[in-house]
């Protein structure tokens, strides 16, 4: 057993309390993406306490993979799907919940205990014999990497490849028609039924320039060119502020 | 800790042996995936599915060709990671050949009017103007190749692994394919789709309590190895709950992937969902491979703590065959009614995983075999029967099937028949053998139950084969669509190979019987 | 006190500056405000509301992360090759290079497949 140093005893404290409080936040808060933040927060100073412990390479697999790899899944996940969708409280097997908390409970019990059990009477090597092998802690993985599980590490780029093959199959729309160039794009828009200049920008001679406000025109009526479709469609246009505008026009002293 | 002194020590690590040879067939499956990915890459897309078909047969005869060169092999290689024993081989050989039978019926291209089982892109919205464009434009999605091939070197690993974390990673490179699989068929995309969600969320979960259960039994021998775990639990038999509940949750992995209760919900949703020439390659191929690691690992590594698991696979394999065999009864789709089929069979495979004896072993090993031959075949002939808006799997459909169209439901009828375990098919010397080997080792009240289950199973069975030939056909009547050389190669194999394993077993029982033990 | 004691102080100044400096704007700058100040006018967009329900992502975004996640995975398996590279010699190089190459070989399969480009 190695004594503990101030230094690390600080760390600890420091880096135990924010991690305990990240948790804490990624359970009380109420949106899924602050939910997502509070547990980067507990995976970042988890990695601190494992390089404090001398395990380097668990610290930065830590960051590399859990906060970077992990936690942008989430939070592409939860883009994905929908920042507000919540789950339905309504039970598809009638008293499947109750089961199942009963059953995690008692695999939980089972767990603890079991895992307890088989490890009261262990005694620690201590790292110095650990590490001593190959002198560090990521040598000696390195050393395992290449030599035991040289055939695992070899296969896990069948993985990733498979990882990214299935992402480009199932995410990746493809064209049926190639894309047009801008030759032909300018072309459509003076030939067709296309407005051949610029669209009028959003929110000229209103108080706002977001995108959601329609452009004024002349007679004071929006124009509905200014704003994006999408907008229209999903109902998301702003009403006109004439009591802004007119604000504006007096202090302008313009008219109409 | 003074760093520059660790650094100065730079002695070169003594570097691992593999023997190639023995692994070649998986070298050449894997180097034939990366392949395949590179003609996705490289080539326009109106040639790839001819070179892609080149590669895929190509590597699968190449990698069975091998097999059969080393089959005196016996050696543990990469530094304790890989076995290859005779039933490894023996395995390794019967994926292999399902694999070809399983491209076969992928390959199809006859039976849908529209192209291939699978959708022309699975990225486009099903029901869009994207679909529809691609379909019109006969886009073939031939991704699934790379992905095919990835998926058998998976299961060519898992069984031969001798490591629990290779096994760990064999298991994905095995299953992350087959997911993707299950989600691309090209009609009721959204059933095929919502399969492989299925497939995925509750694959993944699985594999939770794989790598747990590892973890835990490495903590408690120190080593992922099979045969050093062995040697942990006789050297300090007193204190082993790590290891037992490790056990449980390993097992808790690979009897999801075999499909026995209580871990087979996904089951019935993702054979009915996935592409038919899909479900067909996954339920032959898959079951060979998760039961050899099943067996690898209860017998290697746990063989010492055999009156600890034989209890609780006692408890599965009746759950198994009961539930299973007691649910397809009330099933009106054909492919449901397989899926729990399966279930079933997977629980007349587990009697004789428990005898835990050569007996046992080799009966398992031919029970795979048979039953991978017949369900493949099996599926052959569902994805050549249909109506207008693709395959008919409702059994309502299928009714007088055997007198519009006596040669496929013959051949269907056949099926069914080896499935139900009749004598002069292969089935019935499958369960013959199981059964012996598991009385022999005293196991008697589970092969009672067992035959219980064989009979409930029979009813659905022959059931199929009522409805098949002693129901007029009427206008709802499905009609089988002629094949290309492709399905009808596969089909023939299966139908071949059930007759033959029924009536002149010999050559095959010898094989599984003198495959040996795996080796520690 | 051992070696990751001076990380912890500059961690500690780190800390402290970035508190420091905040506080200090906000003590010592001027505070002036009207209504036209508040706008975002002349210093960006205004942000338009998020529409009912959260709104969705395309699912595009998802490529990107998983192709993220497969390079991740590959700096975890370089990070203790560097470290011990000496000691590997020339058999671990060959090694991650099979490794890389093979990670590569999907890398051209989404670029070919312009997986990378954005419309």
């Amino acid at each position: 057993m190695t004594e503990v140093n101030l230094g690390e005893e600080i760390v600890f404290w420091i880096s135990g309390g924010l991690a305990v409080l990240g948790a804490l936040g990624m359970i009380l808060s109420k949106k899924a993406v602050h939910s997502a933040l509070w547990v980067a927060l507990t995976m970042i100073n988890l990695a601190i306490l494992y390089i404090a412990n001398s395990a380097p390479f668990l610290g930065m697999v830590q960051v590399i993979v859990y906060t970077g790899a992990v936690m942008m899944l989430f939070l592409f996940v939860l883009m994905v799907v929908g920042v507000d969708s919540s789950d339905s409280l309504i039970e598809t097997l009638k008293g499947q919940r109750l089961v199942s908390i009963v059953l995690a409970i008692g695999l939980a019990i089972l767990l603890i205990a079991g895992v307890g059990a088989g490890l009261t009477d262990v005694v620690p090597v201590g790292l110095e014999e650990a590490n001593g092998v190959d002198g560090g802690n990521v040598e000696g993985i390195a050393r395992l990497l290449f030599t035991d599980y040289l055939i695992a590490f070899e296969v896990t780029s069948a993985l990733l490849i498979t990882a990214a093959l299935g992402a480009m199959v199932l995410a990746h729309r493809e064209r049926w028609l190639p894309r047009a160039s801008q030759a032909e794009l300018s072309r459509s828009r003076f030939l067709g039924a296309g407005h051949p200049g610029n669209l009028p920008s959003s929110g000229t001679y209103a108080r706002h320039n977001a995108v959601d406000t329609p452009a004024l025109l002349p007679d004071g009526s929006p124009s509905e060119l200014s704003i994006p479709g999408p907008l229209v469609a999903r109902g998301d246009v702003r009403p006109i502020d004439h009591h802004d505008v007119d604000q504006i026009e007096s202090l302008g002293g313009g008219t109409k | 800790m003074n760093i520059l002194a660790a650094v100065g020590i730079e002695v070169p690590f003594t570097l691992p042996i593999v023997d190639y040879n023995a692994i070649a067939p998986l070298l050449i499956l894997l180097g034939a995936g990366v392949v395949s990915v590179l003609v996705e890459a490289m080539l326009p897309r109106g040639s790839r599915r001819f070179i892609q078909l080149f590669i895929v047969f190509g590597a699968l005869v190449a990698a069975l060709a091998w097999i059969f060169t080393i089959t005196g092999v016996r050696v543990i290689t990469a530094e304790g990671a890989i076995a290859i024993d005779g039933p490894a081989l023996v395995m390794q050989g019967a994926i292999l050949v399902l694999a070809i039978l399983g491209a076969l019926l992928m390959a199809e291209r006859s039976i849908d009017p529209s192209g291939d089982a699978f959708a022309a892109r699975a990225s486009a919205l099903p029901g869009s103007e994207d679909e529809k464009q691609f379909t019109a434009r006969g886009y073939l999605q031939t991704e699934v190749w790379p992905l095919f091939l990835f998926a058998v070197s998976g299961m060519v690993l898992f069984v031969s692994a001798n490591d629990l974390l290779l096994m760990f990673v064999a298991l994905e490179v095995m299953s992350l394919p087959l997911y993707l699989l299950a989600g691309m068929a090209r009609r009721r995309r959204l059933l095929s789709q919502e399969a492989a969600l299925k497939y995925f969320l509750l694959g993944a979960f699985s594999s939770a309590f794989f790598i747990y259960g590892v973890a835990l039994v490495y903590g408690y021998a120190a080593s992922t190895q099979l045969p050093a775990i062995a040697s942990v639990l006789t050297a300090k038999p007193g204190q082993t709950s790590l290891a037992l509940i490790g056990m449980a949750l390993i097992l808790v992995g690979l009897l999801f992937k075999v499909a026995a209760v209580p871990f087979h919900q996904w089951t019935p949703d993702v054979y009915q969902g996935a592409p038919t020439a899909v479900t067909g390659f996954m339920a032959a191929t898959v079951k060979i491979a998760a039961f050899g690691a099943l067996m690898r690992v209860l017998y290697v590594a746990f063989g010492g703590m055999r009156w600890d698991w034989v209890p609780m696979m006692w408890i599965i394999a009746i759950l198994t065959m009961l539930v299973g065999s007691i649910i397809a009864i009330s099933q009106s789709d054909i492919k449901r009614m397989l899926a729990y089929s399966s279930i079933a069979q997977a629980g007349f495979i587990l009697v004789g995983v428990i005898a835990a004896s050569p007996a046992g072993l080799a009966g398992a090993l031919f029970y795979l075999i048979a039953y991978g031959f017949t369900t493949i075949g099996a599926f052959a002939v569902i994805s050549m029967v249909r109506d207008e808006s693709g395959e008919a799997t409702n059994l309502s459909k299928w009714a007088g099937l055997g007198r519009k169209s006596p040669f496929v439901g013959s051949v269907f009828a056949l099926f069914m028949l080896a499935l139900a375990g009749i004598p002069l098919t292969s089935g019935f010397i499958g369960k013959f053998s199981v059964f012996a080997a598991a009385i022999a080792s005293g196991d008697t009240w589970l092969v009672i139950v067992a035959v219980v289950a064989s009979i409930i199973a029979a009813f659905f069975y022959v059931r199929v084969i009522v409805v098949m030939f002693f129901t007029e056909p009427g206008p709802q009547t499905a009609s089988v669509e002629v094949p290309s050389v492709f399905t009808t190669i596969a089909l023939a194999a299966g139908a071949t190979v059930t007759l033959v394993l029924g009536i002149l077993p010999q050559p095959v029982l010898e094989l599984v019987s003198n495959a040996d033990l795996f080796i520690r | 006190m051992n070696v990751y004691t001076p990380i912890l102080v500059l961690g500690i100044l780190a800390f402290a500056f970035a508190v420091f400096s905040v506080a200090a704007a906000t003590f010592t700058g001027p505070k002036r405000y009207n209504r036209a100040k508040y706008d975002a006018y002349e210093c960006g967009i205004e942000p338009t509301p998020q529409p009912v329900g959260g709104g969705r992502f395309p699912v595009k975004y998802y490529l990107t992360a998983m192709l993220f996640i497969v390079f991740d995975i590959e700096i975890v398996f370089l990070y203790p090759w560097a470290v011990a590279f000496d000691r590997l010699a020339i058999f671990g190089l060959i090694e991650m290079l099979v490794f890389i190459i093979t990670v590569l070989v999907v890398y051209a399969y989404v670029w070919r497949r312009r997986g990378l480009e954005w419309d």
